[in-house]
C-alpha cells in the first residue's frame, strides 16, 4: 500500500501545477490598481472553485485561485498542547519574516496554521516548478521539526525521572534552548500527565 | 434525460423555485433507483459497471443541495467499493474522468480518513491518465458543481 503521506503530497502537487496558470489583471473596479482577486473576491467571475484536500481529520489544504493570484492554505496535525504550541512559535516566527520569503502570507487564513500567496508577479519572476517545490518542503520541513520536538521531548522526559526526587540545581548544566522544553517536562511529569 | 414534463409546464423564469422543487424531487426518486441498482451491481461485485451507473446520472445544473448530497452519498458507495484502481479505470470512458475527479475532490473535503485515503489513490492514477487539464476543468467548472 502506498504512503498517503506520499500520495497526499502527490495531490497537492498535482493540483498545484494545474492551478497555477496565473496572468496580470488590472483591478476591474478602480483603474491603475492591480490586486489579488482571490483576497477581495470582489468579482465570482473572475474565482476558480477552491479546493480542499484532506489527509485526515487534522491535516488539511485549501487551494484557492483566481485569474492573478493562488492561495493555498496548510494546517499541520497537532498531537497534542506542546505539539500546538511549538506549531504556533515556529510558524509565527515564519510569518513575522514574511517578507523575505516573498510568497508567504502574513496572517495565516481563518482555521489554518499557514498560508501562501502567490501572484502573477512571482510567477513572473521564479520558475513555477520551483515555487511549487518550495512549498513542498515548507510543509516536509514542519512536520520535521515537530517530529524532531516531539521525539526531544519524550527523550528529555523519560531522561529527567530519575532527578524528580533529586535537587533541581542540575538544570544550570543543560544547553539553555532546551530548557523551556525541559522545565514543560518537569511540570507535566510532576502532574503525572506523562 | 430529464422527464420532458417540466419544460411545458413553466417556460418563464418567473416561478423558478417552483420548477426546481419539482424537478428536484425528480431526480431524487431517480438517485434512488439508481441507488439500488448500484447495491445489486456491487453485490455482484460488477464494481465498474456500479460506478459508471453513478457517474452518468449526475444532476448537473440543480442548485439544490439534496440531490448533489444524495447523487454523492451513491458515488460515495461505488467509489469506496473499488478495490482495482487500474482495472477501473481502464475499462471507464473518457468523458467519464470529468466528473470522477470533481467527486474526487468533494471526497478529499469531508476529511474522513478511508474516503481520503481511497481518493488520493484514485486521484494519482486518474491525474496519470487524464493529465493536468481534468484538473483544471473541475476548478474552472463553476456551474456543473458537484
Amino acid at each position: 500500500m502506498a504512503n498517503p503521506l506520499r500520495l497526499y503530497l502527490a495531490c497537492i502537487r498535482n493540483t498545484l501545477e494545474a492551478a497555477m496558470c496565473l496572468q496580470n489583471f488590472p483591478c476591474q473596479e478602480v483603474e491603475r490598481h492591480n490586486k489579488p482577486e482571490v483576497e477581495l473576491k470582489t468579482s465570482p467571475e473572475l474565482l476558480l472553485n477552491p479546493v480542499l484536500i484532506c489527509l485526515n481529520e487534522a491535516e488539511k489544504c485549501l487551494i484557492e485561485t483566481s485569474i492573478n493570484s493562488l492561495r493555498i492554505s496548510l494546517k499541520v496535525k497537532q498531537a497534542d498542547e506542546l505539539e500546538n504550541i511549538l506549531t504556533k512559535k515556529f510558524l509565527r516566527f515564519l510569518s513575522m519574516r514574511a517578507e523575505a520569503f516573498q510568497v508567504l502570507r502574513r496572517k495565516p487564513v481563518q482555521g489554518y496554521d499557514i498560508s501562501f500567496l502567490i501572484t502573477n508577479y512571482h510567477c513572473e519572476e521564479m520558475q513555477k516548478q520551483k515555487l511549487i517545490d518550495f512549498i513542498d518542503i515548507e510543509k516536509e520541513i514542519t512536520e520535521l521539526k515537530l517530529s524532531v520536538n516531539t521525539r526531544g521531548r519524550l527523550v528529555a522526559t523519560e531522561f529527567l525521572k530519575q532527578f524528580i526526587y533529586v535537587d533541581r540545581l542540575h538544570i544550570q548544566h543543560f544547553p539553555h534552548q532546551e530548557l523551556p522544553a525541559i522545565l514543560l517536562c518537569m511540570r507535566m511529569v510532576d502532574n503525572g500527565s506523562c | 434525460n430529464f422527464p420532458g414534463g417540466w419544460r411545458e409546464r413553466d417556460p418563464m423564469a418567473g416561478s423558478a423555485e417552483f420548477v426546481e422543487a419539482d424537478n428536484a424531487e425528480a431526480i431524487i426518486t431517480r438517485i434512488e433507483t439508481k441507488s439500488r441498482k448500484i447495491e445489486s451491481l456491487l453485490k455482484q461485485f460488477k464494481h465498474v459497471e456500479a460506478l459508471k451507473t453513478a457517474l452518468e446520472g449526475s444532476p448537473p445544473k440543480t442548485r439544490d443541495e439534496r440531490c448533489k448530497s444524495a447523487n454523492w452519498i451513491v458515488v460515495h458507495r461505488a467509489i469506496m467499493a473499488i478495490k482495482d484502481i487500474d482495472g477501473m479505470l481502464n475499462a471507464l470512458d473518457v468523458e467519464y474522468y470529468d466528473i470522477l475527479m470533481k467527486y474526487l475532490y468533494r471526497g478529499l473535503s469531508t476529511g474522513d480518513r478511508p474516503t481520503c485515503d481511497q481518493c488520493l489513490k484514485i486521484h494519482e492514477k486518474l491525474t496519470e491518465r487524464a493529465g493536468l487539464g481534468c484538473i483544471l476543468r473541475c476548478l474552472t467548472d463553476t456551474i456543473n458543481v458537484v
